[in-house]
């Protein structure tokens, strides 16, 4: 047996993501990226003396509808910690988060890994202000204040995922949660989401966890499952190298980074090392006091979330699994899918053609179908054509082909436009086509008397080819039929 | 001028018996004059107080509305951000700070057309009972020019107390207000916590800070708390609450009141100051109080459990000071490490330093539950002790210091100093409102205060009881002979 065999991953994850609050957790200040350095701050965010925090109920509130949506516990008390490190990005040099009465507690994720739908479980989720940034030049550092105090909400899950894909499918599915709750865009590149990764090795059958290591600052799913595998890749050969040594003296819990170049894990710094963040609670801050009513309401007002949208697919849609969940964990994806379907309610159809017919015409330009310029409308309108007849699928591909050219034309202006995708329809037409085949090739009228379907089907190309598609094979087969006897 | 109070003042330039600018003019070289050897004032803003007093006179020549508190001057402890002034906290790391923004409570003064007259001296950071230990100098005692004024707001206590102002800001941790007062023989207010707004107050124990006046009166206490009691959107923990008005309620009998006295807690006191807080409930005895012995056991406990708490929160408070975005960064730094630690050596002095050190100490997760995690629930148990107090009685009466202003340099031992806290501690501990009010002479000459507090929000109420028993005293002279 191979080695790695005998071993399992356990993972766990705390995913931070910015909250798209109007401003920052505790100013006034805009919460706003790509703005020049050091414009979004105020007087908080630089740490003033004699500057204090008020807390956003803004951010309260997405916290909270992000605690409903995956059915967690939302407390009547909750409170911020001050956490104390030094650092030149921490304009207090604390930072305020919740250390032990978080906002959220317990729930659960449903992600679906591979066609199998899982639950992840949740630990808790907590509000906390986000640094600033450090910008190294040749011989002096800056410090971008913008990003300090921009609210984040930290999601720790229970150690529950076992397989790189299970942790990006969660991360996946928590960013969707995320979306639909327009709680963030969980926009990667502009750091709104990122990931730290608790990764331990245990042989399969234990029951106990092994020493854990933390990867920090995954900002990408794919990145994640590479640096998870070679966390495991590490971890196991380790044991297998040292299998008298006690677990903790072979696994030193230590805080990592992944290097994308050597796909490797690399040390940043040992427990030892750790900081005494000394916490204790933020007296600035009075405790979040809330009323059941409160919650509930928040509760009750929850848009349709990823995983009820999911169900909708599958069970009404009829979608398959692996289509539902590409739309779903891609809320813009699946929005302009939506506004497709209020023209056509052939879902499947229109799936398909968002997802692969148009994705792909467009794959190339790199932009997002939503941002593409054509309305999702318009290929509802196609799949309406296809459907009613008026044009085969032949033809559609030709129309769709000119959307991608000309996003602002409605496919039916494109039909009406070009006498090519006009549809044969008229019999007439169609029957003299069918007399040149047929004379064209006995052989194969001969083969087809024989029983030979293939034969068949060659005759209905033959005609189709003719048409140049524009001939509803439906009809063509009736047609064919008749003269054939 | 200077021996009216700021109510009568402010009613002499609204009546037109005097300008804004001769009130100016006239407290201004007053400090001119004193402030050299008292030490009160860390920066006067002459020209801009002169510019204010002159476009105020023009207000009222106009017949525009005027403030509740035009004409009357006003000095600022000097841990009070003023935008455009430099606030020192009487630090040297913060030397060249000039503020960037103005503290609630100075917007609401200058809103009711006040004149801010400058920034007054304290110990570095508030952190101390005497004034001697600002970066800059020390501050006298204007009784006694050899002796401290107390602290941390002495700055403000002297220029009160010397009439250099009628009315100064201070701020209380854990006497800082009171204590001073006592040793000044001016009436010094700590507010219920959260009273005030602390925006724009430097902190050091943030769940302790309140800022408040130093007056000669208790008229001119509650004139000015309608203006700083105002709830503020910047502080999460500003009362949001008004109370009722101050002023309507100071003349109100005290007939029938009762009066707690935890005499358990108070027998420690020695000779004349217990005499003179005997004398102090024999006036409340005439207004027709009825004194109780009220029992608040824990209370001995308040110094160690004020020490954890307010250094721990100072440690966190204190470490934006880390020369990175202002104040003073080291010259020899190297490194980041090196910035931090040697800019902080510098800049801060030992008992900044010391109290940093102890409550990064009881913080530190090894020490934290025997700590801070303990004296946090010994501060929850005294502030049950004070509502179980209060059931019994209208308000608690303390001395407000265990002894007379004592001499400059006497007190060596932080251990001793932190014992001029024992009677104001508790108040901060339970958020409570608490005052001095003067009760008397040392022996003919050094003054003493006595301390009243209340439950939390009952700010109208020692008012109240500070105005009558003021009303009732017969003690001469308020005013140091040499300032008079």
């Amino acid at each position: 047996m191979n080695q790695y065999e005998a071993y399992e991953l356990v993972i766990g994850l705390e995913v931070h993501v910015q909250l798209n609050t109007r401003t920052k957790l505790f100013s006034s200040a805009p919460n706003r990226f790509g703005d020049e350095p050091n414009m979004n701050i105020g007087i908080v965010d630089t740490g003033q003396p004699g500057a204090l925090p008020v807390i956003n109920k803004e951010a309260v509130n997405k916290a909270i509808m992000f605690g409903k949506a995956i059915d967690a516990e939302i407390p009547l008390y909750s409170r911020f910690d001050r956490k104390s490190y030094f650092y030149p990005d921490s304009p207090r040099n604390f930072q305020i988060t919740q250390f032990d009465h978080p906002i959220v507690i317990g729930g659960k994720v449903v992600a679906d890994v591979e066609g199998k739908s899982k639950t992840f479980q949740i630990h808790h989720a907590h509000l906390e202000d986000d640094a600033g940034m450090l910008k190294h030049f040749n011989s002096f550092a800056g410090i971008d204040y913008n990003r300090a105090g921009a609210p984040l909400i930290e999601i720790v899950s229970e150690p529950c995922m076992h397989s790189p894909k299970d942790a990006s499918a969660y991360a996946m599915a928590v960013r969707a949660i995320m979306q639909y709750i327009g709680a963030s865009e969980c926009n990667m590149e502009e750091g709104q989401m990122r990931m730290d990764v608790n990764v331990s090795v245990r042989k399969k059958g234990e029951t106990t966890f092994r020493p854990k290591a933390e990867i920090k600052n995954m900002n990408s799913f794919t990145f994640m499952e590479w640096a998870i595998e070679a966390e495991f890749v590490r971890q196991v050969q380790e044991y297998e190298k040292n299998p008298d040594k006690p677990f903790e003296e072979v696994i030193e819990q230590a805080t990592l980074r992944f290097d994308i170049e050597k796909k490797k894990t690399v040390k940043m710094r040992s427990k030892e090392q750790a900081a005494d963040y000394r916490y204790f609670p933020e007296p600035d801050i009075p405790p979040v006091v809330l009323t059941k009513e409160y919650i509930d309401e928040i509760g009750k007002n929850l848009p349709e979330l990823p995983h009820e949208r999911y169900s909708r697919y599958v069970e009404q849609l009829e979608l398959g699994e692996y289509n539902a969940s590409l739309l779903v964990n891609d809320k813009r994806l699946s929005d302009y899918f939506e506004e497709a379907l209020k023209e056509c309610d052939n879902g499947k159809a229109v799936c398909n053609w968002v997802t692969v017919e148009f994705v792909g015409r467009i794959k190339e330009t790199g932009t997002h179908i939503a941002d593409f310029g054509i309305p999702p409308q318009y290929i509802g309108e196609l799949v309406t054509l296809i459907d009613k007849k008026t044009i085969t699928g032949k033809i559609a591909k030709s129309v769709a082909d000119d959307m991608v050219q000309h996003p602002n034309k409605s496919p039916s202006d494109i039909v009406k436009e070009n006498p090519d995708y006009q549809p044969m329809s008229d019999t007439s037409a169609i029957e003299p086509l069918i007399d040149q085949v047929l004379s064209e090739n006995p052989g194969s009228i001969e083969d087809y008397k024989n029983g030979k379907d293939k034969a068949y089907n060659y005759l209905v190309g033959q005609v189709m080819k003719l048409t140049r598609g524009k001939a509803s094979p439906d009809v063509v087969k009736d047609l064919l039929s008749k003269k054939l006897g | 001028m200077h021996t009216l109070s700021a109510f009568e003042l402010n009613k002499k330039f609204l009546s037109g018996e005097v300008t804004a600018q001769a009130i100016a003019e006239h407290f201004l070289q007053r400090i001119k004059k004193y402030n050299d050897e008292l030490g009160c004032f860390l920066a006067v803003f002459d020209n801009e107080v002169l510019q204010q007093a002159k476009a105020l006179d023009e207000k009222k020549a106009k017949g525009e509305p005027l403030g509740k508190l035009a004409g009357v001057p006003i000095a600022i402890k000097d841990n009070i951000q003023f935008e455009g002034h430099k606030t020192t906290c009487g630090s040297k790391f913060l030397e060249d700070y000039v503020a960037p923004y103005t503290a609630s409570c100075v917007s609401h003064l200058i809103s009711e057309d006040a004149l801010i007259m400058g920034k007054t001296n304290l110990d570095e950071f508030a952190m101390g009972s005497s004034s001697e230990h600002s970066a800059y100098f020390p501050v006298k005692n204007p009784w006694d020019l050899k002796r401290a004024p107390g602290g941390s707001s002495g700055g403000s206590a002297a220029a009160v107390a010397a009439r250099l102002v009628p009315i100064a800001l201070g701020s209380d941790t854990g006497g800082s207000i009171r204590q001073p007062a006592s040793f000044t023989g001016t009436f010094g207010y700590k507010p219920t916590y959260g009273r005030v707004s602390r925006y724009g107050l430097v902190a050091f124990g943030s769940s302790f800070d309140v800022i408040g006046p130093f007056t000669n009166s208790a008229q001119d206490t509650s004139m000015v708390m309608e203006v700083l009691g105002r709830p503020c959107p910047h502080d999460g923990t500003s009362y949001q609450e008004l109370p009722e008005p101050y002023l309507d309620h100071i003349d109100n009998s005290l007939q029938g009141k009762k009066i707690g006295v935890p005499w358990d807690f108070i027998e420690s006191m020695e000779g004349e100051s217990l005499q003179l807080f005997k004398q102090g409930l024999e006036v409340l005895k005439k207004l027709g109080c009825e004194i109780i012995d009220c029992k608040l056991p824990l209370l001995k406990h308040s110094i160690p459990v004020y020490y954890i708490l307010s250094t721990a929160e100072a440690s966190t408070n204190l470490a934006r000071f880390d020369g990175i975005r202002y104040g003073t960064r080291s010259k020899e730094a190297q490194t980041l490490d090196e910035i931090y630690d040697l800019s902080k050596r510098d800049g801060f002095g030992a008992e900044v330093r010391q109290r940093i050190m102890l409550g990064t100490f009881v913080l530190s997760s090894e020490h934290q539950e025997v700590f801070y995690r303990k004296a946090q629930r010994v501060r929850t148990l005294i502030i049950n002790e004070y509502k179980d107090a209060f059931k019994e009685c209208d308000i608690i009466a303390t001395p407000t210091a265990p002894n007379p202003a004592f001499e400059l340099d006497s007190i060596k031992d932080p251990l001793k100093m932190y014992l001029q806290d024992l009677y104001t501690i508790g108040a901060n501990l339970a958020g409570l409102p608490a005052i001095s009010v003067p009760c008397g002479h040392f022996d003919g000459k050094l003054p003493c205060g006595i301390q009243f507090f209340g439950k939390q929000g009952d700010d109208a109420k020692i008012l109240q009881f500070a105005h009558q028993f003021e009303s009732e005293q017969t003690f001469e002279p308020s005013i140091p002979s040499r300032y008079a």
